[in-house]
């Protein structure tokens, strides 16, 4: 009878499902975890084009009604409009702050007019796109974007800023959209809060955090945000419930007055390419070369792409080699040789040699085992014609003090035991 | 899709600067050649209609080469195009006569074989891993391939010991034949074992003269002895964390295995029982010897598939499967490593109950690096430091040796290349001695 048990096998090659689920599941989960953070990132970050995002009405988080509280409590009086039509109007003779906290709202035809405001008036935009920047001809562009609004103090980046609002508020949370201007503009928390004199004067904020019922109390918000809009001058608080139909009339810009001073424009010409927003860019690279060509290109692209189709399809899986333990020789040996020479074990050492050489030693010369050290010297170095004196420091000599010595002792022993027995043949069956 | 596919989509595009509407073009030779790669596709031999079949050697010692051919029968009514790629564990050294690449052609019905040739580079079980067959279609542009289709052919290569010792063997066999008295050339038999009774002989020792059958028969008559015979013998190997230990090319396991193999060859021409127990935290293999004349070969079949495992052998199971196993008094050969943490704690406690019942004999191989360390001229520190420990190892090893001794346990530790005549020289002296 023969029973053979199979010795340990490597497991199964895994099923095409089990193979299917390791290769979904890691990017799986990945996707997941990066959607699920967008998702959230999403639903946390205020819309502005929400209706009731910024209104002095509005008491939920997005709202602006603790803002339109705490700028009534400074006497500052403040005009709620819908339209920005109206809100030009009702801006009067004298100088005014229009806060515009939804710029993206207002139509591009009625943007240019946003500026044309009495002297001394302010314009306040709320995290303005580069599209409204452009529409307002202001020498700003939107530059690095935060992933999440972080409070900064006014000076974060060299001491530029000479806005005393901002100096005044210290620490607010406003770094979310930085922009970058020339230099004469007023630059604030490293380049998220911009003032520039554009006709009126203009001030560019990268954040809505300060202006929000939920952060308005957080570091110096209120004391920033009520800065920006009080200031003596009556506020005009533009509202717009959602995007701002086209306008009808000719006529938009409200008749300046006497002392309102026209949008200094830099040419014509940006104001006829505004009239088409998105503009006709044409690569002339499309034109050096026939389209034959550019049909070649794509073509060879799709051959490409069958060869590595053909290429990914692999005659067969790669044949894994179930490998055999291995265990290097004296590995265990060679080991604590290297732990006594980092332990400086020097003394075990030479003790260990003196005594394996006493061990060949002795049978050789047939000494009993508890022959007396100066005996067994004196009979070895008879027999080997050496110094007896040096023979007794040889074998119950004191311990080696460094390598060297040791090193010298054990050539010492070698030879010693050399001479008078030859090494012990290993291996007799005993 | 093959490459074919690529290469005429690509070779196509010279036409373009001819069309009028260049990205048509892309777009009309594009589906073109899809629809070509789709009509081959269609074309091609199905793979269901293939049934893969193997034939060949079952079995091939170490530093042979085997042939196992591999039958593609197509029973489908296309003619079958295919790649063929047979692949086997890389240690089985495979050779396919046909090329991976090459494409075969089987017509309808027809049978392909496909003859591999294999030089294992290891002892052991190679087992064939996977078949894939490529079914190309009759223009090669698009192919159908999958896996697990036709199903791969099981077959396992066992791939036995060398065996190197076996040229001990005829020096061996002939001391056997002078201790059982069958050659005359140094005289009669020894042994304990009665066989029968003869006339006295001018020269026959008077000591063996029965007096009492001699008053029987009126005539002088001497008992014959000879050798035991039916004596038990057990091999035990030791595939336990020691046995993986690489003495010079190969593990300490294919040296026991050896020396495990000329043992059992030479106690089954001298009629004795062989068993063979391999195990380290389990049982791995056991032969039980009943039948003689296929014993060494069950044995090797048995040994072939072992491996060494990186776990502390249970030396109490063994000790427990030898007393459970074996009734009758038997030469215990224990194949393992002469190593005082492994043997001081494993078997050092159940060696009195084991010696009891049992002859044991421990048959170690012992490190050649050792010695070499021990008996170098030291140069370096380090050889220092390596030498201290090497006969520190050597004195751990003495210690082990004297207390196998004192529980009468005989110790050969030879090294690798010759502890397989040392354990028969062993076995034959003790068989000699009527020891066993």
């Amino acid at each position: 009878m023969t029973a053979t048990l199979d010795p340990v096998r490597p497991a199964a090659p895994p099923a095409p499902r089990r193979r299917w689920h390791r290769m979904l599941v890691p990017p799986g989960l990945a996707v997941l975890l990066i959607v699920t953070t967008l998702v959230l990132h999403a639903v946390d970050q205020p819309d502005p084009t929400d209706r009731g995002f910024l209104s002095p009405v509005a008491t939920g988080d997005d709202g602006g009604s603790r803002l339109a509280e705490a700028l009534r409590e400074q006497g500052v009086p403040i005009r709620r409009e819908t339209d920005v039509r109206e809100a030009l109007r009702a801006a009067g003779p004298g100088p005014v702050t229009l806060f515009v906290p939804a710029p993206e709202l207002v139509h591009p035809h009625t943007l240019a007019a946003l500026t044309v405001l009495p002297g001394g008036s302010r314009l306040v935009l709320v995290e303005p796109s580069r599209r409204v920047l452009t529409g307002l001809a202001l020498p700003l562009e939107p530059t690095d974007r935060r992933w999440a609004t972080r409070a900064v103090p006014p000076d974060a980046d060299g001491p530029s800023c000479r806005l005393p609002e901002a100096l005044r508020a210290g620490t607010a949370a406003v770094d979310h959209q930085r922009y970058a201007g020339p230099s004469p503009a007023d630059r604030c928390y490293a380049g998220a809060l911009h003032r520039i004199s554009w006709g009126a004067e203009v001030v560019v904020i990268g954040a809505s955090d300060p202006f929000r019922n939920d952060r308005i109390d957080e570091w110096g918000n209120r004391s920033l945000a009520t800065g920006l809009l009080g200031a003596n001058r009556p506020l005009v608080w533009l509202d717009l419930p959602g995007p701002e139909p086209a306008p009808t009339g000719p006529s938009l810009s409200p008749t300046p007055d006497g002392d309102g001073t026209p949008l200094p424009r830099r040419s014509g010409e940006r104001a006829d390419d505004r009239a088409d927003p998105p503009p006709n860019w044409h690569n002339p690279l499309w034109d050096a070369f026939p389209p034959w060509f550019w049909a070649v290109l794509a073509q060879l692209a799709v051959a490409g792409l069958l060869l590595v189709l053909w290429r990914a399809r692999r005659l067969g899986p790669p044949v894994p080699e179930p490998l055999p333990v291995t265990v290097q020789s004296a590995e265990t040996v060679l080991g604590r040789a290297r732990l006594y020479r980092r332990a400086g074990a020097r003394d075990t050492a030479a003790a260990t040699l003196r005594a394996a050489a006493l061990d060949r030693l002795l049978p050789r010369l047939n000494l009993p085992a508890d022959t007396p050290p100066d005996e067994v010297a004196a009979r070895v170095a008879a027999h080997a014609g050496a110094d007896p004196e040096r023979v007794a420091e040889l074998l119950h000599g004191a311990a080696p003090e460094d390598d060297r010595e040791l090193l010298e002792l054990a050539r010492e022993l070698d030879a010693l035991t050399r001479t008078l027995a030859p090494h012990p043949t290993e291996g007799d069956p005993r | 899709m093959t490459w074919r596919a690529g290469l005429l989509l690509a070779a196509s595009a010279a036409t373009l600067p001819a069309w009028p509407a260049p990205f048509l073009g892309v777009a009309v030779l594009t589906a073109a050649v899809l629809l070509l790669v789709a009509l081959d596709w269609t074309l091609a031999a199905p793979l269901h209609g293939i049934t893969a079949t193997r034939a060949g050697d079952r079995a091939v010692r170490l530093g042979g080469t085997a042939t196992v051919t591999l039958h593609l029968a197509n029973a489908s009514a296309r003619t079958l195009r295919a790649q063929v790629r047979d692949a086997w564990v890389p240690s089985a050294g495979a050779r396919p006569d046909v090329p991976t690449g090459r494409v075969l052609t089987v017509g309808p019905g027809g049978t392909a074989a496909l003859p591999v040739r294999l030089t294992p580079a290891r002892r052991g079980d190679r087992p064939a891993v996977a078949l894939t067959v490529r079914s190309l279609g009759p223009l090669r542009l698009a192919f159908r391939q999958r896996a697990g289709h036709p199903a791969t052919p099981p077959w396992t290569l066992r791939v036995l010991p060398r065996f190197d010792s076996r040229r001990h063997l005829p020096e061996k066999l002939a001391r056997l034949r002078i201790i059982d008295g069958v050659q005359v050339t140094r005289g009669r038999g020894h042994g304990t074992e009665f066989d029968t009774l003869r006339e006295y002989v001018v020269g026959d020792d008077v000591r063996s003269i029965d007096w009492r059958a001699s008053a029987r028969r009126s005539d002088v008559l001497v008992r014959t002895w000879r050798p035991e015979r039916d004596r038990r013998l057990v091999c035990v190997l030791d595939t336990g964390r020691t046995s993986a230990v690489r003495l010079g090319d190969e593990p300490r396991l294919d040296t026991a295995i050896d020396a495990a193999l000329l043992l059992t060859a030479l106690a089954a021409r001298a009629g004795d029982r062989v068993d063979l127990l391999a195990a380290d935290t389990a049982v791995r293999a056991r032969v039980t010897g009943s039948g003689r004349p296929a014993l060494l070969a069950r044995l090797v079949d048995a040994v072939a598939p072992l491996q060494p495992a990186l776990v502390e052998t249970d030396f109490e199971l063994i000790a427990g499967e030898v007393l459970r196993r074996e009734r009758q008094r038997s030469l215990v050969v224990l194949f393992t490593a002469l190593e005082a943490g492994a043997l001081g704690e494993g078997l050092l406690p159940v060696l009195p109950r084991l010696a009891a019942r049992h002859r044991v004999v421990l048959a170690a191989t012992h490190d050649p690096v050792l010695a070499g360390l021990t008996t170098a001229p030291p140069t370096g520190p380090d050889d220092a430091y390596a030498a201290a420990a090497a006969w520190r190892a050597l004195a751990e090893r003495d210690r082990v040796r004297a207390a196998l001794s004192r529980h009468g346990v005989t110790v050969v530790d030879a090294p690798a290349d010759r502890l397989a005549p040392a354990v028969a020289d062993t076995y034959l002296r003790l068989k000699s001695l009527g020891q066993l």
